[in-house]
């Protein structure tokens, strides 16, 4: 009992008497005005679907994953959403390890409430075999340091996280054309999940006996806030949740100014979410685009000698004319049949690539595969300089 | 581990910056000497050795310590320090003092203390105490006296405001000369502070303003 004592956060009479008696006079400890928000950062991981938010000093990370499964009987052709939480013991004291406490449980209903009764992602395009498959997304959300208002910043976190997914795309194929083929996402482009509207969590903290309000309370407004409110709202002004769990009593005049004050909020913070997605997403198709350019650059991953670009071009040109005279020569024999046009045709597709400004366009096909580059530079090299060595079929 | 035999560099280590390891006296050299060790230093056979960065200080005639800053604290005897009261049991207070372990205080430990006039402290007072007794296996005693049994200013601060720091903005604050930002600060303001070495710093406007923090 000793250790646990010594190991909580203790706050003192003194701080307590402070912040309340600046509150009283509209101040705060850290010189926010009662209606500022601390700064927002929001970033985003490498996959699809997963965004780190730092709102002052509380940091939390949010996780979107989809699986495939069986819908629910009443509802054959929606999909599920599900929000976990998870309260790292790194992030305060307070935290245990283990079962989920009270307030972690009451954070998962809230952002899982804004989200899943004001509809705001779509339910009916998850659906893949009505009444058989659906996909079921599910939230992960990681509170890594609490610096107070865990509920804005996950939702944030949420938000984020959903609006940069991308579940892989699936065809019905298989032999009985009911099987759910799930795409590779090298193959097929993952699609984004469809988002309706954001619904922005704000939450108010109310100070002696709901005379001082301030919006966004740190960890020090928290331990002595009488009351808390967090009203979820789009930027259409749509009221999607609003929770108020005891705490003091407020007036219906404080609960509308708060809505109204949480209406402007909303619209400011969906602005931030949007602005970071749409330059996670410039970033993300700009290293699609890089992956075509891997084969331009020929000096790059030979091993033992390095080749100028035209050197090689001459070489494959060489190469190319050897292979022709060798497949007319070859032409009836089964086991080269298939073979040798096709390494001319490979070839000439690795000319078009290296030398790509010169104008000896040999003629090959051009239905250019472009996810074809899975094959390393190295083996087209050898197919070059082994001729023979490439039977395989 | 190797030792080195650099007895010529013991006086062009003190004020300078050591890490683990950093020989700072080899004792055969010397003969007869009292030498105290601070905080930082241990003696392996016969070298003094540095098991904790930061800066080796040296006072005469014969005293050396490592000097770190750093958000933890590790209690030492005679520190002055601010404790929170965390629970109050029959024979001593349980004390936060940013430490390791929880800090008792004894509930005679006041100057005119008697089981009649036991002070009831809240749980979250502030108060000034000094460090009586810490060793890494107990939990430290302390005290609302000075040596000689005094009040001497400690026991619970009223009002004001009290915020976290690094113990070595702590030690910074309370150096002599009187620390620039205090003097700079009395010029435009009156105040109260009181400065914990375990990294907490309490400080009270004496006039009716909004104190901003000491940013170090």
């Amino acid at each position: 009992m000793e250790q646990r004592l010594a190991n909580t956060w203790h706050m003192t009479i003194n701080e307590k008497k402070f912040i309340e008696s600046a509150l009283s006079k509209n101040i705060r400890v850290d010189g926010r005005s009662p209606v500022d928000y601390r700064q927002l950062t929001i970033k985003f991981g490498r996959e699809d679907g997963s965004s780190e938010v730092q709102l002052g000093e509380t940091h939390v990370i949010g996780l979107v994953s989809g699986q495939i499964v069986q819908p629910y009987r009443d509802r054959p052709n929606e999909g599920t959403l599900a929000i976990f939480t998870e309260f790292s013991p790194m992030a305060d004291p307070a935290f245990e390890p283990g079962r989920p406490g009270e307030f972690a449980i009451e954070l998962g209903r809230l952002i899982d409430r804004g989200l899943r009764e004001s509809r705001a992602v779509d339910m009916e395009s998850l659906c893949i075999v009505a009444g058989k498959s659906v996909w079921a997304i599910r939230v992960d959300l990681h509170i890594l340091d609490n610096g107070g208002n865990l509920i804005d910043t996950a939702n944030i976190a949420a938000l984020a996280a959903l609006l940069t997914y991308r579940k892989p795309e699936c065809t019905l194929g298989g032999e009985n054309g009911q099987d759910v083929v799930v795409h590779d996402p090298e193959v097929r482009e993952p699609l984004p999940l469809i988002i309706h509207h954001m619904p922005v969590a704000v939450t108010f903290a109310f100070f002696n006996e709901g005379d001082a309000m301030v919006i966004d309370p740190t960890h020090k407004e928290e331990a002595i806030m009488g009351g808390r409110m967090t009203a979820t709202l789009n930027s259409n002004g749509d009221v999607c949740a609003v929770q108020k769990a005891g705490g003091d009593g407020v007036s219906l005049s404080v609960i509308t100014h708060c809505l109204r004050l949480a209406a402007l909020k909303a619209v400011d913070i969906t602005s931030k979410i949007k602005n970071a997605v749409d330059s996670y997403n410039t970033a993300r198709a700009l290293r699609k685009v890089k992956r075509h350019n891997a084969l331009v650059a020929p000096d790059i991953t030979v091993p033992d000698s390095v080749m100028k670009g035209n050197q090689i071009g001459q070489l494959a040109e060489h190469q190319a004319q050897k292979f022709k005279e060798e497949s007319t020569k070859t032409f009836d024999t089964e086991t080269v049949v298939g073979i040798p046009k096709e390494t001319v045709l490979f070839n000439k597709k690795n000319i078009n690539f290296i030398r790509k400004d010169s104008d000896s366009f040999i003629g090959g096909p051009s239905n250019w595969d472009p996810y074809s580059q899975s094959i390393p530079p190295t083996f087209v090299r050898s197919s070059q300089i082994f001729p023979g060595l490439h039977s395989s079929s | 581990m190797e030792v080195e035999t650099s007895s010529s560099s013991t006086a062009s280590l003190v004020d300078k910056a050591v890490v683990p390891g950093d020989i700072v006296l080899d004792l055969t050299s010397m003969s007869d000497q009292t030498i105290r060790l601070g905080a930082g230093l241990r003696q392996y056979s016969d070298v003094l050795s540095v098991v904790k960065a930061g800066k080796l200080k040296f006072k005469k005639p014969n005293k050396y310590w490592v000097e770190s800053s750093q958000k933890r604290y590790a209690p030492s005897v005679e520190d002055t320090v601010l404790g929170i009261v965390v629970d109050a049991r029959a024979d001593n207070f349980l004390v936060d003092i940013k430490g390791p372990t929880l800090a008792f205080l004894p509930v005679l430990a006041f100057e005119g203390g008697t089981r009649r006039n036991i002070p009831k402290f809240e749980i979250g007072t502030l108060l000034y105490v000094r460090v009586v007794k810490a060793n890494s296996c107990m939990n430290p005693e302390l005290s609302c006296t000075d040596a000689s049994g005094k009040a001497a200013e400690f026991g619970s601060l009223k009002e004001g405001y009290m915020f976290d720091t690094s113990t070595g903005l702590a030690r910074m604050l309370l150096s002599s000369p009187t620390c620039p930002i205090l003097e700079a600060l009395g010029r435009k303001l009156s105040y109260e502070i009181a400065v914990g070495l375990n990294g907490r710093v309490w400080q009270k406007i004496l006039v009716e303003k909004l104190m901003q923090r000491v940013q170090g």
